[in-house]
């Protein structure tokens, strides 16, 4: 034992510091300290060199969307499309200020959207914000938009509750959601003469959601719901409905739902010889519907937000300067409204200048502003009231749009 | 170090041992320090150029750092007195905390990292210790979100750090599900047990109305003693984000996480776990029950996640199924190995590298994925085994130093 620890303390003795006195110990100790320290100060100064830019002067807006993922083209559409936009008016003489879009990638995915909601809300050199193509991505922000004051405007996201879910004054959106939709097709039904309707609706967010504003636009219009019945989305048969509603005797059939199910309940009223006019929502505007219910899909009415951007009050202009821009992506469906949220925001930053407060007060006062979707105006949740909603019927087994179809021209009748 | 204590003690008296320990002390303080600059530039920084440049500079850093012995230094003294290490390493974080109190998003992502690592670690112990392979760690997690969602609605009366503990649990026990198919699976089906379970998980939370459904769960904000979290910081204590609390809650979570995952390394439980994953018939033929120790490590991993997900929901205000996807997933089990299978510290890194990395190169918009995903696989190309491998079991407490 002795032994091998004596040894142990020769070998230890003979690499390291026994022969030194305490003296040059502290010296050695010393000059490893500096030798660490030299480190240490190196990268310090890296760091303050490299964290000591320059703050541009540029006005920056955020553009929020999916830029990556399964839905990245109705986000790289969206992108283009406000990028567009800030361009534009960065080339014209008149603009006062200098904008930078900053483009940041959500992925569809709320948690990472909280984290660039975040980090745009909390980035004090940008003053609005273009967001959310997601539904989902939107209700999860709109709180972090609201806690650090950034004024945003929603250009694609559909959900009501985005907007009117909660009283933040910082949000905003310039499409239409199922709201719009069923003003729009309580306004259109009662303007072409029908007063009583019989709603069928499936029981899910989407069906219940949908009889639940057009029974409140009713009441605003005023028309009569005679009965409604909530039906599974699964539900094969709908005979019982359909002969209790025979019995009623509504002029219009209202259905809430989907394509298969509006197949199946349109199929059955006809052999039931029942011929009310069938009114469908966003949710049948699709192939599938006329090649399910085949010859009785003439005149089939449905409602849906936005329209083809060739059909915008400003689609032509917008399609033309994209197109000129070169971008390697389509401009997609939504591409043409945050085209509008980003002039609409450069508009309002004309006027009252950077400032977030100023300009979440001057885009709440906004009434009729014009854009490339057609007039704005936003209610007191930021919704704009007079949001795009086009209007479809079945014409020769085919979806047309209500202006250029025969009905409306008086050569065919709905009822 | 003991090498020292030895030849202080028999030849030059106390002195030295003060001196040596002084220095010892004074690495680990330098390399905390550094560590919390890199981590301050890292989470700070914004323009492309100058991550590009951190990019840059920090390989050239490390190697710089390797060449010239003063890695292995630092090393050595975390290794000889790792408690004072981990202390200090948990103050640097707190003085970063303090450095950044304005900074909201760079303590959000410092916060995500913090509870990320806390998840790692659960998955060390399960898939570096025990060998459990699970690709359902975000299902914890978000089991772990939905628990704090539900029961802070509906129990607000319970304390919050109550409710986060409850939340851990539920993990665990809806973790107990899988146990019976996972200790009679193996390997690839295990895994494929996992994955199906964080699918099912998902669509479950979808169709269900209670839990939001599709369109998600607002989650009230975390309060203790009546001060909300969510609001700015208690100005006595010198103000600044809310996130701080949650970053502070974070920090001490994912310490006590390391703590307990270094303590079960060290002792007997991780000598069977390390056993049962190297080789089963051996270490049940010595009399070691495989079943319970794989049931242990599967059920603390998902409690980690668990924990972890409650502060992270209470954090974000709200969660939708669509934030814990598969892909979720494998980015967790991308941290453990890109950090090193195994190896504790080495999740920190990885950790940091795969929640901040892709945020830094937003930049860069659609390509920032591609680029990410280049990095990773050059570091796995230079570092096959991660960046920090787990080495070798001392079975003789620090004689061969």
């Amino acid at each position: 034992m002795v032994v091998t620890r004596a040894a142990g303390a020769a070998f230890f003795m003979s690499v390291k510091i026994i022969e030194l006195t305490n003296f040059e110990k502290r010296i050695l100790l010393m000059l490893n300290t500096l030798k660490l320290l030299k480190v240490f100060i190196f990268l310090i100064c890296c760091a303050c060199l490299v964290s000591c830019s320059e703050q541009p002067e540029t006005i920056k807006i955020t553009f929020i969307g999916p830029l990556t993922g399964g839905v990245s083209a109705g986000g790289l559409g969206g992108r283009n499309s406000a990028d567009l936009a800030v361009s534009l008016r960065n080339q014209s003489p008149e603009t006062k200020y200098k904008y930078e879009l900053v483009p940041l990638d959500d992925e569809c995915k709320p948690n990472i959207g909280v984290q660039v909601a975040t980090k745009a809300a909390a980035d004090k050199n940008i003053v609005a914000g273009v967001t959310h193509y997601c539904s989902a991505v939107a209700m999860g922000t709109v709180d972090v938009y609201h806690k650090f004051g950034l004024p945003v405007i929603v250009w694609g996201a559909v959900l009501p509750d985005i907007t009117y879910g909660n009283d933040h004054p910082e949000i905003h959106r310039v499409n239409g959601t199922m709201i719009n939709q069923n003003m729009v097709a309580a306004e259109f039904m009662i303007a072409q003469g029908f007063s009583t309707w019989a709603v069928i609706h499936d029981t899910t967010d989407y069906g219940k959601g949908h009889f639940k504003y057009f029974e409140k636009a009713l009441i605003e219009q005023p028309g009569a719901i005679l009965g409604t019945f909530g039906v599974n989305p699964d539900q094969q048969d709908f005979t019982a409905e359909l002969t209790k509603i025979k019995a009623l005797n509504p002029e219009v059939i209202y259905f809430g739902g989907l394509a298969p199910t509006g197949v199946r309940i349109r199929a059955q009223m006809d052999k039931l010889g029942m011929s009310q006019v069938f009114q469908g929502t966003s949710g049948i505007v699709s192939d599938a519907f006329i090649d399910g219910v085949g010859d009785l899909a003439e005149g089939v009415l449905a409602f849906r937000e936005g329209a083809p951007t060739e059909k915008l009050p400003g689609g032509k202009m917008f399609i033309q300067a994209y197109q000129a821009r070169g971008f390697g992506e389509p401009a997609e469906a939504y591409g043409a409204f945050a085209f509008a949220a980003t002039d609409l925001i450069i508009d309002v930053i004309e006027k009252v200048g950077p400032d977030r407060n100023l300009i979440r007060d001057e885009l709440n006062l906004t009434q009729g502003h014009e854009s490339i979707v057609g007039p704005v105006t936003f209610d007191s949740h930021g919704q704009n009231t007079i949001a795009l909603i086009t209007k479809y019927v079945i014409q020769d087994s085919s979806w047309v749009l209500w202006e250029d179809s025969e009905y409306a021209l008086g050569k065919r009748s709905l009822k | 170090m003991a090498a020292n204590r030895l030849v202080g003690r028999s030849f030059c008296g106390t002195r030295l041992i003060t001196m040596s320990d002084l220095k010892t002390k004074l690495e680990i303080l330098l390399g905390v320090a550094l560590c919390v600059v890199v981590l301050y530039g890292f989470l700070y920084l914004e323009h492309e150029w100058e991550i590009g440049l951190l990019l840059v500079i920090l390989p050239l850093a490390i190697l710089f750092l390797k060449r010239a012995n003063i890695l292995s230094d630092y090393q050595q003294a975390a290794r000889t007195i790792p408690r004072f290490t981990l202390i200090s390493f948990i103050v640097g974080v707190l003085v970063l905390i303090v450095l950044l109190r304005d900074e909201h998003f760079a303590l959000l992502m410092l916060t995500t990292v913090l509870l990320y690592v806390t998840v790692s670690l659960g998955l060390t112990i399960q898939f570096g210790f025990a060998g459990l392979v699970n690709f359902a760690a975000i299902a914890f997690f978000g089991i772990g979100a939905y628990s704090m969602a539900v029961l802070n609605y509906h129990f607000h009366a319970l304390p919050d750090l109550l409710i986060i503990l409850f939340s851990g649990l539920t993990s665990a026990l809806l973790g107990a599900l899988l146990i019976l198919p996972i200790l009679r699976t193996k390997g690839h089906y295990a895994a494929l047990i996992t994955i199906a379970f964080g699918i099912l998980l998902r669509t479950f939370l979808e169709v269900n109305d209670v839990f939001g459904g599709p369109q998600g769960l607002k989650v009230g904000a975390i309060e203790i003693l009546g001060w909300n979290f969510s609001d700015s910081f208690p100005s006595v204590l010198g103000g600044g984000s809310f996130y701080m609390a949650y970053a502070i809650m974070a920090l001490l979570l994912a310490a006590i996480a390391y703590l307990l995952t270094r303590l079960i390394e060290a002792s007997w439980f991780g000598l069977n776990m390390d056993s049962v994953r190297l080789d089963e018939v051996a270490s049940a033929s010595f009399g070691i029950n495989i079943p319970r120790w794989k049931i242990t490590a599967f059920m603390l991993g998902n409690f980690f996640a668990g924990l972890a997900g409650a502060i992270y929901a209470a954090m974000s205000g709200f969660i939708a199924p669509a934030s814990f996807n598969f892909s979720d997933s494998l980015l967790l089990v991308s941290i453990v190995l890109l950090g090193g299978i195994g190896n504790a510290v080495a999740v920190i890194p990885a950790a940091l590298l795969i929640v901040v990395l892709p945020e830094k190169f937003q930049v860069i918009q659609e390509y920032r994925l591609l680029l990410f995903g280049i990095v990773v696989i050059l570091i796995l190309r230079f570092r096959p085994s991660g960046l920090m491998p787990r080495g070798l079991r001392q079975y003789f407490p620090r004689s061969s130093t």
